[in-house]
């Protein structure tokens, strides 16, 4: 996990000894040597994982991409509608996960991208060129990661339904299905199955029907929510076609 | 000792006390700089450009100035990018500036977006640095003392086929079927309007562009003193060879 641990005297100085402690072991007090009394310590953690899961799935001619609700801290709860899927209003959708905060800045910059290009070239962007911008961007912040896992769904030039998936810092991977999250481990083995007929005999691999898609999405979600605490309230599915993207909100459990 | 300078002379004042600043509006609301760096491109080579369905064309003569002069040396059309092409009249170190930010503009948006840019885009690209001469305003650094003195012939192909752009020193792009720059551009653009029509192959646009040219140059036409170069959509920015442009010569 990407997570920064930073000890230090005085707050004034974080930003001086932002990097410091990479190359000096962490210091729980310091005992000052004329009183005796140990300094407080603080520490910065600028990053925080507030949960969720998020898939995609790429069909013929449709894209869908869903997002559970829920927002967490520890085993608070803080939001049960807090969507972190979006469409981003050139037919594509992005699910991002991880730190709520940093997927809200990210969206809020690739929204000001995509309206600079659309100025620029007198087109809306394309599905594959908003790929490898997001992955231009995220690794733009190569050492101070956004802290978001992102899945991305459009349909490319052939009007055929992608999936992107990113890291943190941008390493990207086209795929047919994808997810991520608090309950990707939980969910990812059913979609190989599911979706990619996987350790199916005598199946061969073919791209589902929408109606198929969603059942399967509906169920992977619904399954992550009764193993997984970060995963639950609501479940909202985006439908990317041709003409457009809608959107679906089903009730998950809220336990 | 140097000349008196005619402008301090007040009974008879002259336009060029406007020619001081690059940026200097004149009271008729021209900007004399600019109008003189056209000028220059009216001195330079004759650069033809030719769209048709099927591709761009671009044709520049050569100006073989002595017997001892090494042809290959003067490049008068060069790459921007594997789907772009330019030719260019004028200055040619001018051209060096203009056409290295178009290259890096090709690469930049590549880079960031994987997919090839437009070729109004580029041209748009190269336009702002156009108008970058003169003092800088604030935040922005000119790396210009005057205006680029060299117009280009910006051909190339993208998702709405091929096109042919053409720039001037004043930042103006303005899309052609067929244009000529250079020295022989009045005549030339005459006869591209004689000849020119939309139903053109591409060979026989790289006939006309040879033919235009015999017709206002010089020296007379061979693979030597001629460069040309097409933009298709299936192999993209091509240079012809000097034996392929003496065929075309022969043909004509």
């Amino acid at each position: 996990m990407l997570g920064f641990e930073l000890r230090e005297l005085s707050l004034n100085f974080f930003i001086l000894s932002f990097y410091s402690h990479i190359f000096s072991p962490p210091i729980d007090a310091i005992i000052d040597m004329n009183t005796g009394a140990s300094n407080i310590e603080h520490a910065f953690s600028p990053y925080t994982d507030n949960g969720g899961t998020t898939l995609a799935i790429a069909g013929e001619d449709f894209c869908v991409v869903a997002g559970d609700t829920r927002q967490s801290e520890g085993y608070l709860i803080n939001a049960r509608y807090s969507p972190k899927v979006y469409a981003l209003g050139n037919n594509t959708v992005l699910a991002t996960g991880g730190m709520h905060a940093d997927g809200v800045a990210l969206v809020k910059r690739l929204s000001q991208n995509l309206e600079w290009y659309f100025h620029k070239h007198d087109k809306n962007m394309s599905a594959t060129a908003l790929a490898q911008m997001l992955s231009t961007v995220l690794y733009s912040k190569r050492f101070f990661p956004y802290y978001v896992w992102n899945t991305l769904g459009g349909l490319d030039s052939e009007g055929k339904g992608c999936v992107f998936s990113y890291d943190p810092v941008g390493n990207f991977e086209k795929q047919i299905w994808s997810c991520s999250g608090s309950a990707g481990h939980l969910i990812q083995p059913f979609l190989d199955n599911q979706v990619g007929h996987k350790h199916q005999s005598n199946v061969k691999h073919h791209l589902l029907s929408l109606e198929t898609v969603l059942k399967i999405v509906k169920d992977a979600f619904a399954g992550a929510t009764e193993r997984d605490i970060y995963t639950g309230d609501f479940v909202e599915i985006f439908i990317i076609k041709k003409d457009g993207v809608t959107v679906e909100k089903f009730p998950l459990k809220r336990d | 000792m140097l000349a008196p300078n005619p402008c301090l002379n007040i009974i008879k004042p002259c336009r060029s006390e406007y020619d001081q600043g690059v940026n200097t509006f004149s009271p008729e609301g021209r900007l004399f700089q600019v109008e003189y760096a056209n000028e220059a491109i009216k001195l330079g080579s004759t650069a033809i450009g030719i769209q048709t369905s099927y591709g761009v064309v671009l044709a520049v003569e050569k100006r073989i100035t002595s017997t001892l002069l090494e042809p290959s040396s003067i490049e008068k059309i060069l790459e921007i990018d594997s789907h772009l092409g330019c030719a260019m009249s004028g200055l040619v170190p001018d051209s060096k500036t203009l056409i290295d930010h178009a290259r890096v503009e090709a690469q930049n948006h590549w880079f960031t977006y994987d997919e090839k840019i437009k070729v109004e885009s580029l041209t748009q690209a190269v336009c702002d640095l156009a108008l970058r001469f003169g003092e800088s305003a604030d935040g922005e650094d000119a790396i210009m003392s005057r205006p680029f003195g060299v117009a280009l012939l910006i051909g190339g192909v993208d998702e709405k086929g091929p096109q042919l752009y053409h720039t001037d020193p004043s930042g103006t792009f303005t899309r052609f079927d067929a244009k000529a720059i250079g020295s022989g551009s009045e005549g030339a653009q005459t006869e591209l309007q004689e000849g020119f029509h939309k139903s053109l192959t591409l060979r026989e646009a790289e006939l006309l562009s040879l033919k235009v040219l015999k017709q206002v140059m010089e020296e007379k036409l061979s693979g030597a003193n001629v460069q040309l170069a097409t933009v298709t959509k299936e192999q993209g920015y091509r240079i012809l060879g000097e034996a392929e442009v003496n065929e075309l010569v022969a043909a004509l």
